[in-house]
């Protein structure tokens, strides 16, 4: 299969390193894999016979490769029969979705199964995507999406096929989980731990979309609508940051044995807040790890933790391309049934 | 729902058992069950029995049904099962507000305040309430937040 990757940032070079280092195990799924287009904001690489992973290895720029073709944009290759996968990994854009939006639009609407770690498109599109990808009979994975590595939808996919998910809770915010967890450990205030988690590269220069709470709620709406088949949009969630939270109230809480969290929740509703969590519940994670935990009718509960953020995303990203491969030839794809 | 429930049965035998069947038959689970049968008062023998009906109906029935008998209910009332619960408040401007809320079922056994250095009080808020008024408790302790400008923080499953 060729695959297209589109956004050649942070994501895009990991993905590039990774598909280095496991070429040859994705050549022992599908022999014809290969890497034909990398696009970013001003121009693209393509290559029909296959890009030299290799010498992608070697730039940080895409602009910086011999082939590099300025001016050419994703709507290009995917206007062609020139690819059968593409990695959608440019900017979260929650306003409009775009540019991911078109990408993943155009590419289902072509046959073409999309991967995509880019939540805009899902928060503000979900069912209409899923819709689009059934009948074209493709796919679309965003594993990578919600919670960074940890495999949530494989799992619910794959593993709770008979289960009702009646409750959902989680740690869905990296950024927010450390700085919480340093008021904790550290007592120190939220405006150190803050700009501590600044200097270390872990929150953005803005941090509102971090500490406000809307990160947490876009992945809430993507959980909701995926795997308890809601009509969730971010309008819905009640949003709550941890802007206010004082060192007092988490030392009260800790003599208390509870943790402050920013817990998104989908109950009868859906809601990010910051939350007391008894230190021993294991949802009570600490650092920029993450976790889920799920409910259901039949194995009752079940918790995932895992890293939210960074490289470890590749993880999800490289499974569902391996998923992608391994299906090939099988009968069509379709998106999952809600119990 | 549980139900605890003294009846006051003639002192002869049989009695237990007629007593018992208006309550299985109205789907009643008896939990506990004591027959002070060593103690008869007038000739009577208090039984006191905790009982899980499906709904108060079931148990309404029962109670008429057993009455009807010529069974006397001495005592009958639903066992509310009480649960623990700890709250932040971080802004809190009027205390007396929080500590004067009078909510059907629900008491605040702790209070625990930190006057900081900022001048932001933060606030640990311990209750006891019925299971059923948790909402009820939860909406109102947001609302007081909301009024004055606070931040509320509420278990993980409240
Ligand atoms: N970073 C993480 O840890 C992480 C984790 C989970 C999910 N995600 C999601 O993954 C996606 C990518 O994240 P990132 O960290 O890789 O972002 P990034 O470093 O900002 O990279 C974005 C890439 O998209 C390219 N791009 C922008 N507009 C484009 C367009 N119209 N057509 C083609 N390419 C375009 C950019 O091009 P230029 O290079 O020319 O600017 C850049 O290469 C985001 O949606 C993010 O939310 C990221």
């Amino acid at each position: 299969m060729r695959l297209l990757i589109v956004g050649f940032g942070f994501i895009g070079r990991e993905l590039v390193k990774a598909l280095r280092d496991k070429m040859s195990f994705l050549r022992s799924i599908d022999r014809d894999f290969k890497v034909v287009g990398i696009v970013d904001s001003k121009g693209y690489l393509y290559n029909g016979k296959g890009i030299d992973i290799d010498d992608l290895n070697k730039i940080t720029r895409l602009s910086e490769h011999r082939d590099y073709k300025l001016g050419g944009t994703a709507l290009d290759l995917l206007g062609q029969n020139l690819c059968d996968i593409m990695v959608e990994a440019t900017p979260t854009n929650i306003k409009d979705g775009e540019p991911g939006l078109t990408h993943i639009r155009l590419a289902l609407s072509r046959g073409i199964h999309v991967i995509t770690p880019n939540k805009g498109p899902l928060v503000l599109a979900f069912r209409e995507l899923m819709n689009l990808a059934e009948r074209n009979e493709c796919a679309l994975l965003y594993e990578g999406a919600v919670a960074g590595a940890i495999p949530v939808f494989s799992l619910v996919r794959e593993c709770l096929q008979g289960d009702k998910i009646v409750r959902l809770s989680g740690i869905l915010n990296g950024t927010t989980n450390y700085i919480l967890s340093r008021m904790f450990f550290e007592e120190i205030s939220f405006e150190i731990a803050l700009k501590e988690a600044q200097e270390k590269g872990i929150a953005e220069r803005d941090p509102s979309y971090d500490i406000d709470g809307i990160d947490a709620a876009c992945k809430l709406v993507i959980l909701a609508n995926a795997l308890m088949g809601r009509e969730a949009r971010l309008n819905d969630v009640r949003i709550v940051g941890i802007r206010g939270i004082t060192q007092e109230a988490i030392s009260l809480a800790k003599r208390a044995n509870y943790a402050i969290k920013l817990i998104g929740t989908i109950d009868r509703g859906l809601e990010v807040a910051p939350k007391l969590v008894p230190i021993n519940h294991p949802i009570c994670v600490h650092g920029t790890l993450n976790a889920i935990h799920i409910e259901t009718d039949l194995a009752r509960e079940i918790t995932l933790v895992g890293y939210g953020a960074g490289k470890e995303t590749i993880s999800a990203i490289l499974n569902d391309l391996i998923t992608v491969l391994r299906k090939r030839g099988m009968s069509k794809f379709s998106s999952p049934k809600i119990v | 729902m549980k139900f605890d429930m003294t009846l006051a049965l003639a002192d002869k035998p049989g009695q237990l058992l007629r007593a018992l069947e208006p309550i299985a038959k109205n789907g009643g689970n008896i939990i506990s069950i004591i027959h002070e049968r060593d103690k008869p008062v007038e000739g009577y023998v208090p039984v006191s029995l905790v009982v899980d009906f499906p709904s108060r109906q079931n148990f309404r029935n029962a109670i008429n049904e057993l009455k009807n008998l010529g069974i006397a209910v001495i005592k009958s009332e639903e066992v509310v099962e009480k649960v623990r619960l700890t709250f932040i408040l971080i802004g809190i401007t009027d205390l007396k507000k929080i500590i004067e809320s009078r909510i059907e079922g629900v008491e605040i056994i702790g209070l625990e305040i930190l006057t900081p250095s900022l001048n932001k009080v933060s606030i640990k808020l311990d209750v006891e309430t019925h299971a059923e008024a948790v909402n009820i408790l939860v909406d109102h302790l947001r609302r007081l937040a909301e009024d004055q400008n606070a931040l509320l923080i509420a278990p993980i499953y409240a």
